[in-house]
């Protein structure tokens, strides 16, 4: 009691030296800068364990503290999948409703969202609600080249693409696809897919988003034997798609439609005998020079390509060298690379926490935890 | 609970170690199957509602159902039904079973035999959270999706959210002469 007492007083007694602090303003909401660092990433967080209440976070890696770290979210329902516009300040969430949560009347929709605000300002009808719902990938949800269309991939289990014509906020068109998956931005407004024999299609597409031309790649891998991951990295309009055995297939997407261009080893000799592998969710990342990032484990097998791995491993695709094995500070099951010149590599790990490296040096920084994620299995450079 | 998706790959590498000699031999034979020949894509199956559902007796189906090392999850990728009141090949109460599915190649440590092995997804509520298994033999990318465990098989059902995973026994495996 007569500690109570003391404080009070001296509460009483400091009151009346300090100044009052000023008066909160009500209704405060703050905004995002433009364009974003080129540092920050979108963590999307597929919530595995209720997909209903999936979630885009922004995060600032670079930044040490929490409260400087989280930048804001948004919700992205049902295994949503996510594409960045670099010359509209939005970004795209194809994601799916039902009127009663999990039940009731379906809506598959793409919500546009603001980058300033991160609010939703427009919803596109996926008409016929075919969204593809799978673990998700960078070309579920894709920009044509000159960012009029989006490409949506769909899965009913026959599979196709939607075709969004961006300005009128409109599905226009859809593109079946011959047992082939995914849209891998192709040349101005087109698209290219990988099909279950071991080819490739692409479509180029007219600015009302009708098919102008079509052509199909011989099939140039096996399926079984070292099937190329759909989970390739773009760099500068050139696909790079690792396969199971480690081996890595260049594909030019520049054009009108895919060019095959080299394969190689990622593996150099001394290591092959140890069977190191490509693995993981989320694999892949480039940098802004084009270097190429990937996780890797050894003693891979059949069945080891998702399980991730100790090691990044770090590639000149032009000089078709490896430069560097970083080795990560906890087993890692998705990456990704910030933009800049300075960039930043983001492994997933097992502990579903994000883990930050000097992509230059393979140093480990810092590891993102607590800022209310769940399984943040993909991330996506911010654009 | 995925709290920490190490525990799960540690296990199964600690299992597959374990197995190495015989799988290895196991995953040799087996490039083609029932259902297509290596250079076919795999088309989805449907086969929900069919079978009695009744399971084998334990010795010539051997295992616990509740465990990732089961022989039938060689290629799972989710919730083990049998732990969210559903067994290794009947939905939890007021679920749908998807009726399109990808496929996988297990064999039988029972009777040496490779049995292709349905993956019906249990649909309209939310994941489970009990026993998550993840195993890929035999998985392959979206662009095939018969073999493709990355999907969401809540296809054709009134809903697609996700609760858990069964495994039912389509036939043995043959390779076409």
């Amino acid at each position: 009691m007569r500690a109570v007492l003391v404080a009070w007083l001296g509460l009483i007694t400091g009151g009346a030296l300090a100044a009052d602090l000023p008066v909160d303003k009500v209704g405060t909401v703050l905004t995002l800068p433009q364009p974003y660092p080129a540092h920050w990433v979108w963590v999307q967080d597929i919530a595995f364990e209720h997909m209903l209440d999936g979630k885009m976070i922004l995060v600032d890696p670079r930044a040490t503290t929490l409260r400087e770290q989280f930048k804001g979210m948004f919700n992205s329902s049902n295994i949503a999948a996510f594409a960045q516009s670099t010359t509209r300040p939005e970004v795209y969430v194809a994601e799916t409703f039902y009127s009663r949560g999990n039940r009731g009347q379906r809506s598959d929709v793409i919500t546009v969202y603001d980058k300033p605000n991160l609010r939703p300002i427009a919803e596109i009808p996926l008409t016929g609600n075919k969204r593809a719902s799978a673990m998700p990938g960078r070309h579920a949800l894709a920009m044509s080249g000159d960012e009029s269309l989006l490409f949506a991939y769909f899965f009913t289990p026959a599979t196709s693409i939607g075709i969004i014509d961006v300005a009128r906020r409109a599905l226009v068109n859809e593109v079946s696809l011959p047992s082939c998956a995914m849209a891998y931005p192709t040349g101005k407004r087109g698209f290219s897919s990988l099909c279950a024999n071991g080819s490739m299609v692409s479509f180029q597409l007219d600015a009302a988003g009708k098919v102008a031309n079509t052509k199909v790649l011989d099939p140039f891998f096996d399926v079984d034997a070292d099937a190329l991951f759909e989970k390739p990295v773009i760099a500068n309009g050139m696909g790079y798609f690792p396969t199971f055995n480690g081996n890595l297939q260049v594909i030019d997407l520049r054009g009108d439609h895919a060019v095959l261009g080299a394969r190689w080893n990622l593996v150099p000799e001394a290591e092959r005998k140890q069977n190191w592998r490509p693995g993981g969710a989320m694999l892949t990342g480039a940098d802004d020079a084009g270097h190429l990032y990937l996780i890797m484990h050894p003693d891979g097998k059949e069945g080891t390509h998702k399980d991730g791995g100790p090691e990044v491993w770090v590639f000149d695709v032009a000089k078709q060298t490896r430069l560097q094995r970083i080795t990560l500070k906890t087993w890692g099951l998705s990456i990704e690379a910030t933009g800049g010149p300075e960039p930043l590599l983001l492994v997933t790990n097992a502990e579903m926490n994000i883990d930050v490296y000097d992509a230059r040096t393979g140093k480990h920084q810092r590891t993102l935890a607590h800022f209310g994620q769940e399984t943040p299995l993909i991330m996506h450079a911010a654009r | 609970m995925i709290t920490n998706w190490l525990d799960a790959i540690t296990e199964r590498m600690t299992r597959s170690v374990a197995q190495r000699t015989s799988r290895r031999g196991f995953l040799g034979s087996v490039g083609a199957t029932l259902i297509g020949g290596a250079a076919l894509p795999l088309l989805p199956v449907a086969r929900a509602g069919g079978g009695d559902g009744q399971p084998a007796p334990p010795s010539q189906d051997p295992g616990d159902p509740t465990s990732c090392d089961y022989w039938r999850n060689c290629s799972i990728d989710g919730y083990l039904c049998s732990c969210c009141g559903g067994s290794m090949n009947s939905c939890p109460p007021g679920t749908d079973m998807s009726p399109v599915t990808w496929i996988g190649t297990c064999r039988n440590p029972a009777d040496g035999k490779d049995y292709i092995i349905s993956y019906n997804d249990c649909c309209g509520k939310n994941s489970c959270g009990a026993c998550f298994c993840n195993r890929n033999e035999r998985d392959r990318p979206l662009y095939r999706p018969g073999t493709a465990n990355d999907y969401n098989w809540c296809v054709g059902t009134k809903s697609i959210a996700y609760h858990c995973t069964v495994t039912l026994i389509l036939g043995v495996a043959t390779t076409p002469s």
